[in-house]
């Protein structure tokens, strides 16, 4: 016999759909107020293991050697309607591992690469990723204290993304500026499935 | 499994900032890497029928504890038991990991073990590839009425 639920949802036959977008980013560049600003509930975090392949040869053999270490994952939500819930999850990514990008895009609507203008590289391990994986994403540029180092088009050369990836600047401690850069997230993600 | 080779980790374009690329390859899902996947699974499951733990556990799944789960909490160890009953409320992978401190993966093995014993079920609309533009201007609807 099946195992049946202890409970139901009251009210309904049916539980939400859990939909997610990623945010990610650098150390520091606003990937937790970003979430927070717009989360229904208050931010929740959890450590994430990694496996981290290092990138020189060890001096005991010609075995690259592996490390695990962990990041901080975010999230928070956003209830859209009875059948729909949008799940947010803040990451501050890394290049060279494993685990942890392809469990949380997996199935993800779309991302949001926030940058800080600043230090434009650390943005680089999000932007290979989603690229590769094909995932809709949209570059979103801090605008600590309103100040941009750059100019965008020379935001999009740095970082060498292609002229139909949108960026967008946006303040991640302002509620209605973080939830435009998600809209233009989906907006990225219906162009894919339209 | 896929048995397709993993694509490499060269960056598609020059990133002109980095003094050395950082690429090491790294083995990236055969699944998400295919363009023919949709944005939302298409492929969904309801009450933890059979598919692979693995495919099926993400972090934003939905888990419930079962009848059976109810019943055995007393039976169970500490982290099995705390998810058992936690998740009388349905919760999703993370919010059990952060709820209960516990590190992301092994949060996702333990509920993985509950599922297969039957304490808990994953709880799974299902949804066809066909809606996907559906959900997604839902999402977008949703968000554009937050103030
Ligand atoms: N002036 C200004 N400060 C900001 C803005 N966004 C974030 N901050 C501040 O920058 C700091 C870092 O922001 P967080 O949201 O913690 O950044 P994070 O990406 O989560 O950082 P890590 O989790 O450490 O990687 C905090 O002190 C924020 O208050 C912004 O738009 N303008
Ligand atoms: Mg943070």
């Amino acid at each position: 016999m099946d195992s049946k639920p202890f409970v139901d949802a009251p009210g309904t036959g049916r539980p939400p759909l859990p939909v997610k977008i990623v945010i990610a980013g650098g150390f520091g560049v606003g990937k937790t107020t970003a979430v927070s600003q717009i989360s229904e509930i208050p931010v929740l975090t959890t450590e994430a293991p990694i496996t981290e392949i290092a990138a020189d040869i060890d001096r005991t053999g010609q075995v690259p050697s592996k490390t695990t270490t962990t990041v901080a994952l975010d999230f928070g939500c956003i209830t859209i309607d009875e059948e729909v819930k949008l799940y947010l999850f803040g990451t501050p990514g890394q290049d060279r591992f494993g685990f942890m990008w392809r469990d949380l895009t997996e199935g993800a609507l779309g991302g949001l690469v926030i940058v800080d203008s600043r230090r434009l590289d650390d943005g680089y391990p999000a932007v290979d990723y989603f690229e590769k994986t094909g995932l809709p994403f949209v570059v979103a540029v801090n605008l600590f204290d309103g100040f941009l180092s750059h100019n965008l088009e020379d935001v999009r050369w740095a970082l060498a993304v292609s002229d139909d990836i949108p960026i967008v600047t946006f303040d991640a401690r302002d509620r209605g500026s973080v939830r435009d850069a998600l809209l233009a997230v989906l907006q990225r993600s219906l162009a894919r499935v339209s | 499994m896929p048995t397709d080779p993993p694509p490499s980790w060269e960056p598609l374009g020059p990133r002109p900032y980095v003094a050395g690329h950082r690429g090491v390859d790294v083995p990236t899902p055969a699944a998400a890497s295919d363009p023919q996947v949709s944005g939302v699974r298409p492929y969904l499951i309801t009450g933890g029928r059979a598919r692979p733990i693995d495919s099926t556990l993400h972090v934003e799944t939905q888990v419930l504890t079962t009848w059976d789960g109810r019943a055995a909490l007393d039976t169970l160890t500490y982290e099995h038991r705390d998810i058992v009953a936690l998740c009388v409320r349905p919760s999703a992978v993370a919010e059990v990991a952060a709820h209960l401190r516990l590190h992301l993966g092994v949060a996702r093995v333990l509920v993985a073990d509950l599922v297969a014993t039957g304490y808990l079920v994953i709880r799974q609309p299902e949804v066809g590839a066909h809606q996907q533009v559906q959900i997604i201007e839902r999402v977008i609807r949703g968000l554009k009425a937050i103030r």
